[in-house]
């Protein structure tokens, strides 16, 4: 591990051994405080994983007045970086779905149950390099990266942690195909609602969580975003979980803020590189473990 | 250009069944000289990439043992007219197909025939398959005349179906399967002139039958020429704006890769050089002509950066050109100087096609990890 990942890295590596979970999340330390006997909470409070705000960007100090919204030669409110500027990308602001308001959330009882045991048994798919679908992407470490290609009528959202993939908005104006085959980022289209974009995406499988903590859907999930760049350092993010399977009444969060940070860049981030729990992986590196079904 | 250059004209040809292996050659997990037939209730289907597995009960004493039948990948049994509920739940099947090598109860499904009906399931065609569409026409432009290499504005498509499936130096005939396994492993010293190690280590992985792949154990990233040997190709996003290309794939763990062409170094965007070596490398591109020549050099050895298993050490730099010779086809040639692995450098060059109208298919190799 290198730089500004080595102390995240043994943070993590703390809150992960205290924790019995495998953890390649720093973000997720947050709720592992008290385990690592607050190392997992520095490591969270100095930016999802990225130690201390020594990383790249801007630090997290007070926060300097912002210019206004960018904007294409249409009037639509840029979203990623700014032509003619230097790339950037956004800091993971998105926690918790419920936001403490657990007893408001119209949780099914089994939904509940589910969420309660995902306390104890934070045996989440994204710390297995699993892709992390809609919400889950704003709290993967090291942010994302809204990558707009306007003659392409498509917004691509990369987020910097996982196993380096990308999500696909489109922007076209099309409509659901049928049958939509179920996948972790599942199948998005975006329209704008004056300076929101919104963006509703079906087709979602189970095989992630929605939040580090564990907000439990099923493919049933219609899940809407609500983006809006209020100022050039701020996207304001809302969503609304629209799940017949995992609860009686869709439901709409708090809002959050995401954080602009210049100079961000994606880089190779490969989950599987250093992810060798044996218990959690397909085996480590040294043996095949021969047991499990399907692979290899 | 004029707008007429940059409309291609789309032809939609069927050249047969859509049919391209997912992930590993049947020889990396099965063994052809071990023929099976067994019969058994299905209990569940396993509906992920890279391989649907069925879930079968087979009776036996004492007690019925449960099996896994691994199938194609859900992107070629949809495109072949199969879906998930072509197999009900508590159907008797039989099985015909290869015991795995390591003895575990996995077979291969090469017949799938469920007993109440005597037809084929899973295998082969149901219904009409997806054809396959070709593109023509000259290629793409911008505004510029520079060549688009993704598709034109307001399109989409990907580069798919290589017509090579492992690196082989150019002018050598050898044959070998679209996963890079050779037809004869006494082929393997003339696929490139690869220093003593290299071939032992070659030799070694073919004659595994490929199965210590880290791309289809452990679903590390198939860096280098690697990423354009894939069955379900890639796409080029470009981004003039901000001097960037990316490299989306459709295959491994479809995973992504940024060209820059804004004339920086080959050093990691984080910390220089600290965060050299990594499995795409770094990479740096200009145009020559009509030619993409993208530079890359900072490779890890953690992969394998061929599907054949030709080894590569951290000394890996490669050229890659890229020319799009009409709409339909992109030439790519990659030359490769790693002198720890191999005694010069060499040259390997193959066509990819275009597929219009269409997305990568989603295709992750996580899909069915525990």
């Amino acid at each position: 591990m290198r730089g500004p990942f080595t102390l995240a890295a043994c943070l993590t590596f703390a809150v992960a051994t205290t924790s019995g979970a495998f953890a390649q999340d720093a973000g997720a330390g947050q709720g592992r405080a008290a385990g690592a006997g607050g190392q997992g909470r520095a490591a969270g409070a100095g930016g999802q994983g990225r130690a201390g705000g020594q990383g790249r960007g801007q630090g997290r100090g007070a926060a300097a007045p912002s210019a206004p919204t960018p904007r294409w030669p249409d009037g639509k409110p840029i979203l990623g970086s700014v032509p003619g500027q230097s790339v950037g990308g956004w800091g993971a602001g998105v926690t918790t779905l419920p936001q403490g308001q657990l007893d408001k959330i119209p949780f099914q009882p089994w939904a509940r149950a589910a969420y309660d045991i995902r306390q104890i048994d934070q045996f989440e798919p994204h710390t297995r390099c699993k892709a992390s679908g809609v919400s889950r992407q704003f709290s993967t470490p090291y942010g994302t990266e809204f990558v707009e290609v306007p003659d392409l009528k498509r917004m691509y959202i990369m987020d910097n942690g996982g196993p380096n993939s990308y999500r696909i908005i489109y922007l076209d104006g099309r409509s659901f195909p049928q049958n939509i085959p179920l996948t972790n980022y599942g199948y998005s289209i975006g329209h704008w609602e004056g300076d929101t974009l919104v963006i509703e995406t079906r087709g979602l499988n189970e095989k992630f969580w929605l939040d580090t903590r564990g907000t439990p859907h099923t493919s049933q999930l219609k899940f809407t975003e609500r983006l809006t760049r209020t100022d050039m350092n701020t996207m304001r993010y809302q969503a609304t979980i629209d799940d017949p399977g995992a609860y009686t009444a869709p439901w709409t969060t708090a809002d959050f803020n995401l954080r602009w940070r210049p100079g961000d860049e994606l880089f190779e981030y490969i989950c599987q590189q250093y992810n060798e729990g044996p218990t959690l992986m397909l085996g480590s590196q040294e043996e095949i473990d021969n047991t499990r079904f399907f692979v290899p | 250009m004029t707008k007429r250059a940059v409309v291609a004209v789309m032809l939609t040809v069927a050249v047969g069944v859509v049919s391209l292996g997912a992930q590993h050659t049947l020889a990396a997990k099965f063994d052809v000289t071990k023929p099976l037939t067994l019969t058994g209730t299905v209990t569940q289907i396993d509906w992920a990439n890279p391989y649907v597995h069925i879930l079968m009960k087979v009776p036996g004493q004492p007690l019925p043992a449960l099996w896994a039948v691994e199938v194609e990948g859900p992107i070629v049994l949809t495109d072949n007219g199969w879906s998930q509920a072509s197999l009900p739940i508590g159907e008797t099947i039989r099985v015909e197909g290869y015991a795995a090598r390591d003895g575990s109860r996995q077979i291969s499904g090469r017949s799938v025939v469920m007993t109440s009906t005597n037809k084929p399931v899973y295998v082969g065609t149901n219904g009409t398959p997806k054809a396959r569409r070709v593109a023509t026409g000259p290629t793409p432009r911008w505004p510029s005349g520079q060549p688009r290499l993704g598709p034109p504005p307001g399109e989409t498509g990907y580069w798919g179906y290589p017509t090579r499936g492992g690196l082989l130096e150019d002018g050598v005939n050898v044959q070998m399967d679209r996963y890079g396994l050779l037809n004869n492993v006494a082929d393997a010293s003339k696929v490139a002139p690869m220093q003593p190690w290299a071939l032992s280590l070659y030799r070694e992985r073919q004659r595994t039958f490929l199965q210590r792949d880290p791309m289809y154990l452990w679903c590390k990233p198939p860096g280098g020429p690697r990423q354009f040997q894939q069955p379900y190709g890639f796409q080029f996003v470009e981004q003039p704006d901000f001097k960037r290309v990316f490299v989306l794939m459709g295959s491994a763990n479809r995973n992504r890769r940024i060209i820059y062409t804004d004339g920086r170094k080959q050093v990691g965007q984080v910390n220089g050089n600290d965060d050299n070596p990594v499995f795409y490398g770094q990479a740096v591109a200009r145009w020559e002509g009509d030619t993409f020549v993208v530079d890359t050099r900072s490779f890890n050895e953690e992969f394998w950066f061929d599907n054949g298993g030709l080894p590569h050490t951290e000394q890996l730099h490669l050229i890659e050109r890229f020319t799009r010779t009409d709409m339909g086809t992109m030439r790519y040639e990659v030359t490769i100087d790693d002198p720890g692995a191999y005694t010069r450098a060499w040259k390997s060059t193959w066509n990819l096609n275009w597929v219009p109208g269409e997305e990568t298919p989603y295709f992750l190799c996580m899909d069915n990890r525990p």
